[in-house]
């Protein structure tokens, strides 16, 4: 089983690698925050499934969890920022 | 100065969202010994719910909750926390922060008292990195600005 | 083989697809409001179901019940932060993609 998890784990990092496009070329800077919380989704789960295939995944979920909570705490202030000051 | 946004989703997802934040960095505090964690991830993650109320609700409802003077105070607490149990090994004895010692005042083994030392020393770190957090909060989203902005018309 | 390993199986192919077609949405489609509907609603639901399947692995103990509060997390907080995206880039002034732009400059006529 913990080959298909490697597995699914690869794609996943080229999934990553695929959406490091629109953060690096995006014409505005909305588009690369967008990347950039889809690159974090990604991550958590790909962290997630290195926790179950070296079979310690106790120490990972709590830095999942807090990586979750990061990633939705800076898009929105850096949202609430771009809208303040105006420019997209 | 950030205003109140109007934007009702963030505003009521915020809302529900803080307590359970808060639960879980103290949650992070205590389980230090077992899985990552331990102080100063705890006093982030803490420092982070301040800021989400701070960017949903504006900076006056934040002050409210927490100014920059109680700031002040909770990181001297802390770090009273942290150097108090260090001298109070040294005064029953043994060298600074030497846990060991203190199972004389709490009539427990010195395997426990080790423990709970850490325990206390890690509280105090997170109540100081949580201050120090949300006064940089303050400091950067409140630059180039005055008081007496608040009062204008708008 | 088990049924829950099947079960296991079935969910993490699905939230593989379901990510590799919204990243597919964030890269080919013309617009940014389109691009952030693709990744609004298939990074959620795809990390959903990667979460259940991971959790349904491990059977009925704590890890379980933490992976699920993750998952509650997720389907809170994902779908407000795009919102919060979006309504910036509204207020900023960006203008959603239309289809009669394209054929009105085939045609060399200024609107």
């Amino acid at each position: 089983m913990t080959e298909f998890f490697l597995i699914i784990g690869i794609g996943m990092c080229v999934l990553v690698l695929l959406c490091l496009y629109r953060a690096t070329y995006g014409p505005t800077i909305l588009n690369r925050a967008a990347g950039i919380s889809a690159i974090g989704t990604k991550t958590l789960i790909i962290l997630l499934l290195m926790g179950v295939v070296y079979d310690r995944i106790d120490m990972f979920i709590d830095i999942s969890m807090v990586y979750a909570l990061l990633n939705f705490l800076g898009t929105v202030v850096l949202s609430k920022y771009l809208e303040r000051s105006g420019e997209a | 100065m950030i205003r109140e946004s109007d934007d009702v989703i963030v505003k009521a997802v915020a809302r529900l969202l803080m307590p359970f934040i808060v639960v879980y960095a103290l949650y992070v505090v205590m389980h230090g010994h077992y899985s990552p964690g331990g102080g100063f991830q705890g006093g982030v993650i803490l420092a982070a719910s301040f800021v989400l109320l701070g960017v949903s609700h504006g900076l006056g409802k934040t002050r409210r909750r927490m100014s920059e003077k109680v700031a002040g105070v909770i990181s001297s607490i802390g770090v009273l926390i942290y150097g108090g149990i260090g001298a109070l090994c040294l005064i029953l004895g043994g060298n600074y922060l030497h846990y060991g010692k203190l199972s004389k005042l709490l009539h427990v083994t010195p395997a426990e008292a080790r423990s709970l030392g850490i325990l206390g020393v890690e509280i105090g770190v997170a109540l100081a990195v949580m201050a120090v957090m949300c006064t940089v909060f303050f400091a950067i989203f409140t630059v180039g600005e005055s008081p007496e902005d608040d009062r204008s018309v708008e | 083989m088990p049924v829950k390993d099947i079960i296991v199986i079935l969910f993490m192919l699905g939230g593989l697809f379901l990510f590799s077609t919204a990243t597919l949405g964030l890269l080919r489609l013309p617009d940014f409001y389109t691009r952030l509907h693709a990744t609004g609603k298939g990074d959620t639901l795809a990390a959903l179901w990667s979460l259940i399947g991971l959790a349904v692995y491990h059977g009925f103990s704590l890890t379980s019940a933490k992976i699920i509060f993750i998952a509650v997390f997720m389907f809170l907080a994902q779908p407000t932060a795009t919102h919060a995206i979006s309504r910036a880039a509204f207020r900023c002034g960006v203008q959603p993609w239309t289809c009669e732009l394209a054929v009105l400059l085939d045609e060399d006529t200024v609107e």
